[in-house]
């Protein structure tokens, strides 16, 4: 308990620098993901074949691909096609783009809930598609998607400690501790430092995101 | 069964309304040819295509090294996926007793497990642990931490999945004169795992993903060998994306197989 | 496409078809040379291992566990095609494992970075860690050091078209590229301490970031950025001379071991019977086209 206290002393402004790094990288890149994926999840409703299977692949891709391997072929590899992304933007463009595949996976099944008949009923009163879509299906799909898009937002979080693996001019969490573990003995503490704020994190986002899903979820 | 919504929101359309569509589909084909074109050509501008960097993937043995890293990754990769059925196994039993005492110290280490990026707890396992005495192999510093995350999720997605089992088969076990072990062992777990065996066949996909951070703990896996080949030939672009192809095409065939298996919750 | 560029391509793959690949980097190493050095490297004989209860456990186990790079073109390269580490780190390496073991391919390899070094050894993962690695007061309070068994200064990496810096003094708020938990961002912190310091893993990634343009210069040990110059691409040049402090390479070793002691009569050995300088001539004076071979820094 005492190294915890010595290390808050020695390193407590840049505890509190990293965890705000940390969430601000959480919030950028989980505000940019959602708003792609809902586009990309809208764009898979039209009827154009062509738009379809590529935004399928797309979300293949970034489901599949393993999120470090994206940043440094965002940070190394793009640059030798003419393509210079800074650090930061370049840990926020991989995690929007991982973020945007599975958004578009969750707001798909969330689509799939809302019942065919009221898509009917709506186009029989002479709704356009785009009307239905934007007024009765979106939603619906997006209140019944809190849960699953809440527990992408802390799987965001945590991935910022991908952030390490670059030279980001700011520490977030995860590089400020290996850090501190890498220069003096203090390794454990710090870390126990770390996996709190974390954790504390995570549980607000959660009880938010309960509170939330309680107010609009839909009883059927 | 309904038709799928796409098919209810654009059946029916006017004469007039399919031409429009019909154009724009071909517009948009155009634009996303000319996009591929765009791309291709950017890698021409800037010398990307040139053979001199394509050559390696020519020869057998690039692709025999490329093998032998992504065989790391598979291995760590299945002994984390082990570990992870096994532990959250173990901790599904404690989630779900009846006593206090087992319950609350098995939700607080889920709950601290799920919490915790996997980064974090990788670096435990290299910098914190050895000071206290604690040395592992690379092998383990990557596999231990991947697989205590992934036990957590798993123990969450089995509970999932024995709540989904109807209580209509619990009571008629417990009538039969079952104990609860018993229920639990031969009526109720089985059929969960029926339920979330493709939840837990994508969660070996994740597993996969967290195998690269091999290089943190100096475990040797595909992304090393990747930089091998980088520091051989100077082929940054071409090798990243070979390397990224081959991690999507393994994590696509194991969500593919996973679509294939169990039948849904309700 | 003109006719200029599919002709040329032809010519390429003609040339591959019916040669050695046309892009190892620079000068690559010749592989014979290296080979035969490292087999006729000197053998202990069986009191000196037992004099020393680290090469004895080496020898009990039967290999030599190496911490070192595959990535760094002069000092440690993996040439995937045969599996055999080549450089100057891994000839030094080769031959102390020829010294115990007797054959100088009994090794296991760990691939270690900047900021791996220290703690492998801690973790009891490797037995020794050759890898570039400078001496410092403060690694020296986790692990000890053999050797030094080679020394450099640091020196400045920029773009050839870069007027602007003319050595370490026009670093000041430039992008300034070094490699983490080496000496690097001390050096910087020192003589440039108003550049903007930017930290990499490894050489390569710190190199590409120069050659993108993520940074305006790289300032890294004086020997790997001769490595740079020797590839002769002319997209990259020195600015000024080497500076600081001799920085002096070690072989890393666990905190308090014999093996120290062992290590530095080796050295010694080698030093004194023209093998280093023959491994420095392979390795490195050949491949950067410099002939004067250096004197190899006095061992405490």
């Amino acid at each position: 308990m005492g190294s915890v206290v010595r290390l808050l002393a020695d390193h407590g402004p840049a505890f509190g620098e990293a965890l705000l790094l940390t969430w601000k990288l959480t919030v950028m890149s989980f505000v940019a993901g959602f708003a792609l994926g809902m586009v990309i999840t809208v764009a898979q409703l039209l009827p154009l074949r062509p738009l379809r299977f590529v935004l399928t692949g797309y979300v293949e891709v970034f489901r599949n691909i393993p999120s470090v391997a994206l940043l440094i072929f965002i940070v190394f590899a793009l640059p030798d096609l003419n393509v210079l992304i800074d650090y930061e933007p370049s840990v926020i463009l991989t995690l929007t783009l991982v973020g945007s595949a599975f958004t578009a996976d969750y707001l798909r099944t969330g689509i799939n809930t809302v019942d065919g008949g009221q898509v009917e009923a709506a186009r029989s009163l002479g709704m356009r598609p785009m009307v239905v879509i934007s007024s009765v299906v979106l939603p619906q799909a997006l209140r019944s998607v809190v849960q699953p898009m809440t527990s992408l937002l802390i799987a965001l979080m945590l991935s910022t400690s991908l952030a390490s693996q670059v030279p980001l001019p700011g520490r977030e969490l995860t590089a400020l501790v290996a850090k501190i573990a890498n220069d003096s003995a203090a390794g454990i503490s710090a870390f126990v430092v770390a996996a709190a704020m974390y954790l504390i994190s995570g549980l607000l986002i959660a009880w938010a995101g309960a509170a939330l899903e309680k107010k609009v979820r839909i009883l059927r | 069964m309904s038709r799928a919504l796409e098919h209810i929101l654009f059946s029916d359309l006017s004469p007039k309304a399919q031409a429009i569509t019909r154009a724009v589909s071909v517009s948009v084909a155009a634009a996303l040819f000319i996009l591929a074109l765009g791309i291709v050509y950017r890698f021409h501008a800037a010398g990307q295509l040139d053979v001199r960097l394509w050559g390696l993937f020519a020869w057998k043995t690039t692709w025999v090294f490329l093998a032998n890293g992504l065989l790391g990754t598979l291995a760590s990769a299945a002994a984390a996926a082990v570990i992870a059925l096994v532990l959250g196994l173990v901790l599904l039993v404690g989630r779900l007793s009846s006593q206090r005492g087992v319950r609350w110290p098995a939700i607080a280490v889920i709950e601290f497990l799920r919490g915790v990026p996997t980064l974090l707890l990788i670096y435990v396992c290299f910098l914190a642990l050895p000071s206290v005495g604690i040395k592992l192999s690379a092998y383990w510093m990557l596999t231990l931490p991947v697989g205590l995350s992934t036990a957590a999720v798993v123990a969450e997605m089995y509970r999932a999945g024995v709540l989904a089992v109807p209580r209509g088969q619990t009571d008629a076990a417990r009538s039969l004169g079952l104990n609860r072990a018993q229920v639990f062992a031969h009526v109720v777990f089985p059929q969960a795992l029926r339920y979330i065996v493709p939840a837990l066949v994508a969660q070996l996909v994740i597993v996969v993903k967290d195998t690269t951070f091999g290089y943190v703990v100096t475990y040797g896996e595909l992304m090393q060998n990747a930089k091998v080949l980088i520091a051989n030939y100077r082929s940054l672009v071409p090798v990243y994306l070979v390397v990224a192809v081959l991690y999507c095409s393994v994590n696509y065939a194991i969500s593919r197989a996973s679509r294939r298996l169990g039948r849904p919750m309700h | 496409m003109p006719i200029a560029t599919i002709l040329k391509g032809t010519l390429v793959a003609l040339t591959l078809a019916t040669s050695a690949p046309l892009f190892a980097q620079g000068t690559p190493i010749d592989a014979a040379a290296f080979d035969s050095l490292v087999a006729q490297g000197p053998i202990a004989d069986a009191a000196t291992i037992a004099s020393s209860t680290w090469a004895s456990k080496i020898k009990q186990t039967g290999s030599l566990r190496l911490g070192g790079t595959q990535t760094s073109n002069l000092f440690s390269l993996l040439n995937e095609k045969d599996g055999r580490i080549r450089g100057f780190d891994a000839g030094l390496a080769q031959l102390l494992t020829r010294y115990i073991l007797g054959d100088g391919t009994k090794f296991q390899f760990t691939q270690i970075n900047s900021s791996t070094r220290e703690q492998v050894l801690i973790n009891n993962q490797v037995d020794l860690v050759l890898a570039t690695y400078s001496i410092t007061p403060a690694r020296a309070e986790k692990i000890s050091f053999a050797g030094p068994y080679y020394s450099s200064q640091a020196g400045v990496l920029v773009k050839s078209n870069n007027k602007a810096i003319q050595s370490y003094n026009d670093l000041a708020g430039k992008k300034t590229a070094t490699q983490a938990g080496s000496t690097g961002p001390a050096i910087l912190a020192q003589f440039a301490p108003k550049a903007t310091v930017q930290e990499f893993q490894t050489h390569q990634e710190a190199l590409d970031a120069l050659r993108q343009g993520r940074v305006d210069a790289y300032v890294t040990d004086y020997t790997l950025l001769l490595n740079v110059l020797s590839l002769g691409t002319g997209d990259a040049q020195l600015a000024g001379a080497p500076f600081g402090p001799q920085d002096p390479y070690g072989v890393g070793l666990p905190k308090g071991s014999d093996g120290v002691a062992f290590v530095n009569a080796f050295l010694k050995k080698i030093e004194s019977d023209g093998t280093w300088a023959k491994l420095w001539s392979v390795t490195i004076g050949q491949r950067t086209g410099s002939t004067n071979v250096p004197t190899p820094p006095p061992i405490p």
